[in-house]
């Protein structure tokens, strides 16, 4: 069985960089969000960002880890050409927090993947390999808008066994720390080092995997790779390895023999850490509910199912607190959820967007209109159903929409009896299906009466209306 | 003459223009000789408001200034033009401080006679064979040579303020670790560098003092308090400490005497001498260099030609590239220090060396406490003798210029305030008295120090 | 004992063999004054990384002003299209 382990670093939710106040933000513009301390301009010096501790302790409390009261940070000495300082300011000795746990269900089965330490760091430069990959280009360009962004280290045991339990802790780790608000899927990233071993061979390093899906996919490769190194008596070397998204492949960047010497020493520009009890409580007082919290007043207080509520819950870091503002004044709650889960979402699905990229959780009372014209017979839920796309993708209110698409109900009631009589006489033969007993037959008069209607009626109403003319 | 010049300059009595011109002139000649300046600003920004309206103010090349060359004495930073004013350049500046030029230092503070300067060596104006001292040589020079009324802004890690202050007969103040801003300037050793004040008299520095230190939100290790240091307490009934194990055979006979001379004037002025021991004194010198040298190999890793200072066509792989650049722009004293700095902190030799330096150096600080619960000032020979020959100079191996430094480096390492008074001469090179006290307690030293006017 | 050869290449310098040779030399001396701390017990003793003891300074999480791209260049000749150019990674 293979061994997995991993080193997740999550670049932080603050307004500005871990160790200056140059803006926390992705631009295309290179170079941009930078200031003597991130460009590591000889004279500089460093100055923690009281946010990025915050955060940091946030996500030590959620992985249930043991907190250090006293911390400090050190000085990771090592030269690449995306490091503004060739050291990185990090946490060795003693980091925010150790020892801690995150539980995952894998196929119906609880795993408890078991955290070795949870402490905060700087991230470098990005680079832009020029004419070829890492390994292949002529030189790099820097763009320090990133260096300095706040990481936090989150390093687990090697517990994994699988390609599917990663992705599984993954899927809810990425999710606590959104609804925690320490990540902000809308403009922070992620990336992950996975170590992975099989039986009988050497631990390899994957450097740098920035999605789910890579991940995976490295993974199975790697434990194939390995896997049939050692079936075939090869050996497997100790090395650090990249992957290839395009070619689905792992690929050798430095053996391990070559294994750096970081050189540690405290960090003498910052001050030492010792956090107050009182510091603690604020902060967990001050905790946002964790999910699990949510899932349970869901089924609770608004009487949905296990699936519906883990659905809002879970599926996107925007849908749950918006299911909850439209509860507030709209009492059908399982409608509310089933609109959500199974149109929006499907609509969603469809066309591979995610509810918080969208303008949806800014259209709380314009939601709730859509539904209230469903309820008030203005708009037919057949109707609803197709324009719900729409309703999406415009900012266009329900009823402006209704009426520019030219949905609205029929309300004239002499104008439909009209549609149906003409109608009913072009089918001559299914009136005297149904009047010889073929009761479904009207189905065909009442689909066309739809048809004709562009579905600006209610079925049932259409089908009592054909049925009187008929008799 | 700095008081009288900031209060002509006040009334309108001088005239800035004609007043920067001489000063132009006298420091672009004396820097032929004495080779005081690494950079002259093209313009002087002639400012006459605030406390130091109107004064010229030279200032160590370390110390970042915005839009003008800071090497801190390297040939790696060549070209390096900061964005931005170190915070006690921005203080300066505010009360109308007008920076004359960047003076000399030994590469990155590395030296005791800044005689590793990548822009040419200083020289001692009393004597130009010998050294100014190090590593702020360039900064005792200027307040030792110019005619004009001036202060230096200089800097010391292990006594880089006291050494060259003493050889050229000025007074220079070390203040605490921490007291002042060290926001813009370029790290030789974080936890040990200082920004400082060398001036002609005792006032002169306790005013630039009064200027640059206290607290600054760009410096997070600063934590001091902004006050006036200009008014001296007497020093009646005051203890003036004597740590015996300054007064070793390794101090020249004509120094501990002149120097014994000094303390004698302090008892004639009403204050009490007391016989201390500082038992850890012996241990200073290498805890203190160990320290200096990891922190120091870690704060010079960042010059690798990529984004500022000296570079070259970028070619191979960032190792060829970055050992090319290094090899090139270090001196041979950096390098050594890089090389040791780099060994003490590497697995197997941190506990030996790194750790162990850190636990001595709270040995050091115990001793100065335990002596300051009964003494307000301690007093010794600043150096162990006076201003070298360079010939001397050239035949001393690595760790004979290391010894030189026994004298400084505890109170450096204690990071408590220090200031060398010019108390006499021999062979008519001057002769440093040393006045050290508690943390955050530099009044106790400037009330000693301004007793009289000690300077021939 | 220090290997000077390796120490130079983990801290990015080249010595020709004179220089290795003559920097060995002076390093094992220098290394032996440093020498004087071995016989010094400090079981108990605290390190002190700071000389005085200060605790939790931080910052407020508040935007300031940065560098123009213009001015974060104007120390290298080594740019092209904003980005910094340097030696490739491997």
């Amino acid at each position: 069985m293979a061994k997995i382990g991993l080193e997740v670093h999550v670049q932080l939710n603050t307004a500005t960089k871990l160790f200056c106040g140059c803006r926390n933000e992705p631009n295309p513009k290179p170079n941009v969000n930078v200031c003597p301390t991130c460009l590591g301009l000889p004279g500089s010096k460093p100055r923690i960002n009281e946010k990025a501790i915050e955060l940091g302790y946030r996500i030590a409390f959620i992985t249930n880890s043991k907190i250090s009261h006293k911390m400090f940070f050190s000085r990771k000495s090592y030269f690449y050409p995306d490091m503004s300082k060739n050291f990185q300011i990090t946490q060795y000795e003693i980091p925010l927090a150790i020892g801690g746990y995150f539980d995952v269900e894998v196929k119906g089965k609880r795993k408890r993947v078991r955290l070795i330490r949870v402490h905060l760091e700087e991230d470098p430069a990005r680079l832009v390999h020029v004419g070829g990959g890492i390994t292949t280009a002529k030189y790099v360009l820097a763009d320090y808008n990133r260096s300095g962004v706040p990481l936090c280290e989150i390093v687990t045991e090697p517990d994994f066994k699988t390609a599917e339990e990663v992705v599984a802790f993954m899927k809810k780790l990425l999710s606590y720390l959104q609804h925690i608000q320490v990540f902000d899927v809308k403009k922070g990233k992620w990336r992950a080092d996975v170590n992975v071993s099989v039986p009988g061979g050497n631990r390899s390093e994957i450097k740098n995997v920035g999605s789910i899906k890579d991940m995976e996919k490295s993974i199975r490769f790697e434990i194939m790779r390995q896997t049939h190194l050692v079936k075939f008596g090869k050996k497997v070397d100790m090395e650090t390895r990249t992957f290839d998204s395009e070619t689905g492949k792992t690929y050798t960047l430095r053996s391990k023999e070559e294994e750096i010497d970081y050189g540690y020493i405290f960090e003498p520009d910052l001050t030492s850490f010792e956090m107050s009890k009182d510091y603690f409580k604020k902060l967990d007082d001050s905790l946002p509910e964790l999910p699990e919290e949510i899932e349970k007043r869901f089924r609770k207080d608004y009487g949905l199912n296990h699936e519906q509520a883990s659905i809002l819950t879970y599926a996107d870091p925007a849908l749950a607190g918006f299911f909850e503002k439209c509860a507030k004044t709209y009492n059908d709650h399982k409608k509310l959820a089933n609109w959500l889960i199974v149109e929006v979402l499907g609509f969603l699905n469809s066309v591979n967007k995610e509810f918080y990229e969208t303008s949806m959780p800014l259209r709380k009372k314009q939601f709730i209109k859509f539904l209230e014209l469903m309820d008030s017979g203005k708009m037919t839920g057949r109707i609803g159903k197709e324009l719900i796309g729409k309703f999406i993708a415009s900012e266009d209110n329900p009823e402006k929409l209704l009426e520019k698409e030219g949905f609205s109900v029929i309300k004239d009631e002499l104008k439909v009896r009209r549609i149906v009589k003409e109608t009913v006489s072009e089918f001559p033969k299914a009136v005297s299906d149904y009047k010889s007993g073929k009761e479904k037959a009207v189905h065909f008069i009442v689909g066309a009466v739809l048809k004709k209607t562009r579905l600006q009626v209610d079925p049932e109403t259409v089908k009592k209306m054909v049925v009187e003319e008929i008799d | 003459m700095v008081k009288q010049h900031l209060q002509k300059m006040g009334k309108g009595l001088v005239k800035p223009e004609t007043f920067f011109k001489k000063v132009r002139k006298e420091i672009v000649q004396k820097n032929k000789r004495l080779n005081i300046f690494i950079s002259i600003p093209k313009k002087f920004d002639v400012k006459t408001k605030g406390k130091l309206g109107g004064l010229p103010v030279s200032v160590k090349d370390c110390v970042c200034t915005k839009g003008l060359q800071s090497t801190a004495g390297s040939k790696i930073l060549e070209g390096y033009v900061p964005p931005f004013d170190a915070t006690v350049v921005k203080r300066i500046k505010k009360e109308g401080g007008v920076i004359i030029g960047k003076t000399a230092q030994d590469e990155f503070g590395f030296g005791t006679f800044s005689t590793n300067c990548a822009y040419g060596t200083p020289k001692n104006p009393i004597d130009p064979s010998r050294s100014a001292g190090g590593s702020s040589g360039g900064s005792a020079v200027a307040v030792a040579s110019l005619s004009f009324p001036h202060i230096s802004i200089a800097e010391s890690t292990g006594g880089s303020i006291s050494c060259p202050a003493s050889f050229c007969g000025v007074y220079g103040i070390t203040p605490t670790y921490g007291l002042v801003s060290r926001y813009g300037l370029i790290d030789y050793s974080n936890s040990l560098d200082k920004i400082g004040v060398m001036g002609k008299n005792a006032w002169d520095c306790a005013l630039g003092l009064s200027v640059i230190a206290g607290k600054d939100g760009l410096d997070q290790t600063c934590v001091g308090e902004t006050k006036n240091y200009t008014t001296f307490k007497r020093v009646k009934d005051k203890v003036v400490g004597v740590p015996k194990e300054y007064f070793s055979s390794a101090v020249s006979e004509s120094v501990q005497k002149n120097v014994w001379d000094a303390i004698k004037f302090f008892e004639s002025e009403g204050a009490t001498i007391k016989k201390v021991s500082l038992p850890n004194t012996h241990l200073a010198l290498p805890a203190y260099y160990i320290i200096a040298m990891t922190e120091s190999s870690t704060n010079l890793a960042k010059l690798c030609g990529m984004r500022y200072g000296l570079s070259l066509p970028i070619e191979g792989s960032f190792n060829e590239y970055f050992s090319k650049v290094r090899t090139k722009g270090f001196g041979e004293e950096a390098k050594r220090r890089i090389l040791l700095g780099t060994y003490m902190r590497m697995k197997g030799y941190r506990n030996k060396y790194y750790l162990k330096a850190m636990k001595i150096r709270t040995l050091v600080i115990n001793d100065f406490k335990k002596a300051f619960k009964t003494c307000d000032v301690l007093a010794a020979p600043t150096m162990p003798f006076i201003a070298p020959k360079f010939s001397e100079i050239r035949k001393l191996t690595p760790t004979q210029v290391y010894a030189a430094d026994v004298l400084t480096v505890a109170p450096n390492l204690a990071g408590i305030p220090m200031m060398n008074v010019p108390c006499g001469t021999h062979k008519g090179m001057p002769i440093g008295l040393h006045l050290m006290a508690d943390h955050f307690q530099e009044e106790k030293i400037l009330g000693f120090a301004g007793v009289k006017a000690w300077r021939r | 004992m220090i290997d000077v050869k390796k120490v130079a290449g983990v801290a990015r310098l080249n010595l020709t063999k004179a220089e290795t040779k003559k920097f060995s030399k002076e390093v094992k001396d220098i290394l032996k004054m440093f020498s004087e701390l071995d016989k010094v017990n400090v079981s108990g003793v605290e390190p002190s990384f700071h000389v005085i003891k200060t605790f939790n300074v931080v910052r407020e999480d508040r935007v300031e002003k940065s560098l123009t791209n213009k001015e974060a260049l104007a120390n290298t000749e080594h740019k092209e299209k904003g980005f910094f150019k340097g030696p490739k990674s491997v």
